[in-house]
């Protein structure tokens, strides 16, 4: 039974550890650098918390890095040189050069990597990719992408700061940006609008895509819904078909009350998921399943850094006006 | 988790969810499909072939395999004669639904396997359904207050084969399709179906089929609460989909709508001609698949048994009744 370590036990690392503890894996330790939130996982989860890597590494055979994107890079690094496989959160870095810099050391050291790009194994999304390869819609030819809600308050300011997260794009652009190249292939060019530097607890963008295919993609990505709002949305069409879903269309639950003042209605609605659907615990344990058998992660360090790039070159394509040619985009300033 | 191996074999592939529970196994931890027995043996020998386990033409060498449980998925009117050859062979049988086409032979395979200590479980999926289950939950809590009224369907694709033989059905869309939904309302309040009044229709929508295609139930339960039920085959081949469960509950708190399969991409190919709705959601079979080797590795009485399978068996024989005397047809009155 693998020993799990988790580097980073903060917001993402909940999701991770409850999906962990469905999996036949022992959670071992914990590391942070506020050592009271490895004391608190390790009291929650069990294991131990680590007051130093060398104690974490000690302990584990498998790594998942859950630290903000600006961390990511050192701890790659760290765990590539402890030779552990490992799990790192999305975006795999803040900056391309650190995107690069963790490639170049997985390859050389032939250390796995898995990025958590999980929107690949919500039940939605991956029928939609299984439906493209089963040829029904033929080759596509354009696809949309929507993924809106408000911004993440309760989550702290983090994500605000833009040297930090890299705003709407780079935290929640890059979901449709790795799962449009998982679909159409790779990115040609760029070009999108947005809110980044205007607002950025409010910020939204709108990015168009051309892959070399010929292919083009359109994806919205956003913080400037209401509160409570979450809606994701997905188009292909091909030359022989299309495929839709909405998660603000028609759900399999309506529910419609009178409101308090009995003067007018509030009507929801409820898509819920079984047991056996768990995107987060499903990637893990492809991760697992990849580690035990050699056989080939879905997401790959490679992938991960032209995901990063492509949402980097949005960001430059929102400052400057222009549309991005991604094969020589550079990082100018970080 | 106990991992006690179990050896499951199924009796007749002549119903396709057989394929479905057959899929389901390996899924399971230790679980294996021992052999396969069916009076087709062309039919049996190609879904040995394709789940990679022996055949037996007969029976009685099916059942002497030391099998933990049989899953019998025969035409309806050979679910007696099954059961009958496997009850005390085997622990543990799961009969696909109706569990009969008469009333007396339901009441006989629940006899002989109360007599021979072998627990039976009727194969109702759409149980394990997660917005199903949330209704239910729902409706235990009593948000909706009192309950006056249900809408419901199960409409589907007319399904052709032995199902449109009465001597193999014992009927057409009514015996097919009313016992899902009346099975979730006795299950959702332990309650009872007391009268049926029931209008159905011959070669409405499928001239030439000689048996009923339009079912149109309207019923009332023991604890007050009146319904309809519309089993009809209504989905014509041009449809996205092959039906659907629905419940409208009213109560005096509001209205909730369920429609059980409503997780879908919707997939439009010049290759098939029509747009498809490809289901994302949960795999009900495998729940159901999953509670009966819970049974049988608890030992525990089946979540689903015999006589909830004989009481929604005489609900659909009543609504044929109800039909050929013009009248209302009152059934388990105390």
């Amino acid at each position: 039974m693998k020993r799990v370590g988790i580097l980073g036990p903060g917001a993402i690392a909940q999701t991770h550890l409850a999906g962990w503890q469905q999996l036949p894996v022992e959670i071992a330790a914990h590391y942070d650098l506020r050592p009271e939130m490895a004391q608190r996982a390790a009291e929650q989860y069990g294991g131990k918390a680590c007051t130093t890597l060398e104690e974490f590494f000690a302990a584990v055979d498998v790594v998942d890095i859950c630290t903000p994107a600006a961390a990511h890079k050192e701890n790659v690094l760290a765990t590539v040189a402890a030779g552990k496989p490992m799990v790192c959160e999305k975006p795999l870095a803040r900056h391309l050069r650190d995107c690069e810099e963790i490639v170049t050391a997985c390859e050389q050291a032939g250390v796995p990597l898995f990025v958590a790009q999980v929107v690949r194994f919500f039940p939605e999304f991956a029928h939609a990719k299984a439906v493209i390869e089963s040829g029904a819609i033929g080759k596509p030819g354009v696809i949309r992408t929507i993924r809106a809600g408000s911004f993440p308050r309760t989550l702290g300011s983090f994500y605000g700061n833009f040297a930090k997260s890299g705003g709407v794009i780079l935290d929640v652009g890059i979901h449709d940006i790795d799962f449009q190249r998982w679909c159409m292939g790779e990115v040609e060019r760029v070009f999108a609008r947005g809110r980044t530097f205007a607002e950025p607890e409010r910020d939204h963008a709108l990015i168009t895509l051309r892959f070399t295919s010929g292919a083009v993609g359109h994806i919205e990505a956003s913080w400037a819904s209401p509160v409570g709002q979450w809606r994701t949305r997905l188009e292909i069409a091909g030359d022989e078909g299309l495929l839709e879903w909405d998660s603000e269309g028609e759900a399999p639950i309506t529910r419609v009350t009178a409101n308090e003042s009995n003067t007018g209605k509030i009507r929801t609605t409820l898509s819920p998921y079984g047991t056996d659907i768990n995107p987060y615990k499903a990637e893990l344990a492809h991760f697992l399943h990849c580690v035990e058998t050699g056989e080939p992660m879905r997401v790959t360090p490679r992938d991960g850094l032209m995901s990063v790039k492509v949402a980097l070159a949005a960001i430059e394509s929102v400052r400057t006006g222009q549309p991005v040619d991604i094969a020589t985009f550079q990082e100018t300033s970080a | 988790m106990s991992t006690q191996p179990i050896k499951i074999g199924i009796m007749s592939f002549a119903h396709g969810h057989a394929h479905s529970y057959a899929a389901s196994l390996p899924k399971l931890p230790n679980v294996t499909l021992a052999g396969i027995y069916d009076d087709d043996m062309a039919r049996g020998e190609a879904a040995a072939q394709r789940y990679g386990t022996p055949f037996y033409a007969d029976p009685a060498d099916l059942l002497a395999q030391s099998l933990d449980a049989v899953m019998i998925c025969s035409e309806n009117s050979k679910h007696r004669p099954m059961v009958e050859a496997a009850a005390g062979k085997v622990g543990y049988i799961l009969c696909e639904k109706p569990i009969a086409t008469t009333a007396a032979d339901g009441q006989a395979m629940i006899d002989i396997c109360a007599r021979t200590n072998t627990k039976l479980q009727i194969a109702f999926p759409v149980r394990f359904s997660p917005p199903i289950q949330w209704l239910k939950a729902t409706l235990e809590r009593g948000d909706l207050g009192q309950v006056y009224a249900l809408q419901t369907t199960n409409h589907g694709s007319m399904p052709g084969g032995w199902f449109v033989d009465p001597a193999l059905s014992g009927g057409g869309a009514v015996i097919d399709h009313t016992v899902h939904v009346i099975d979730l309302l006795r299950w959702f309040w332990n309650t009872e179906v007391t009268e049926v009044y029931a209008e159905v229709g011959h070669e409405l929508i499928h001239p030439g089929l000689g048996i009923d295609d339009v079912g149109l139930l309207s019923f009332t339960l023991a604890n007050g609460i009146y319904g309809t039920l519309d089993t009809s085959w209504s989905r014509p081949a041009s449809y996205t989909t092959w039906g659907d469960v629905k419940i409208e509950v009213t109560g005096e708190k509001g209205v909730i709508f369920v429609d059980a399969f409503r997780q879908h991409l919707a997939v439009s190919s010049n290759k098939v001609g029509k747009t498809q709705w490809r289901n994302w959601g949960s795999n009900m079979d495998l729940g159901l698949i999953d509670d009966f080797i819970d049974m049988i590795r608890t030992g525990r009485e089946p979540s689903i048994t015999g006589l909830d399978g004989l009481r929604s068996l005489e609900v659909a024989l009543a609504a044929y009744q109800s039909a050929a005397k013009g009248q209302a047809i009152q059934l388990h009155q105390r």
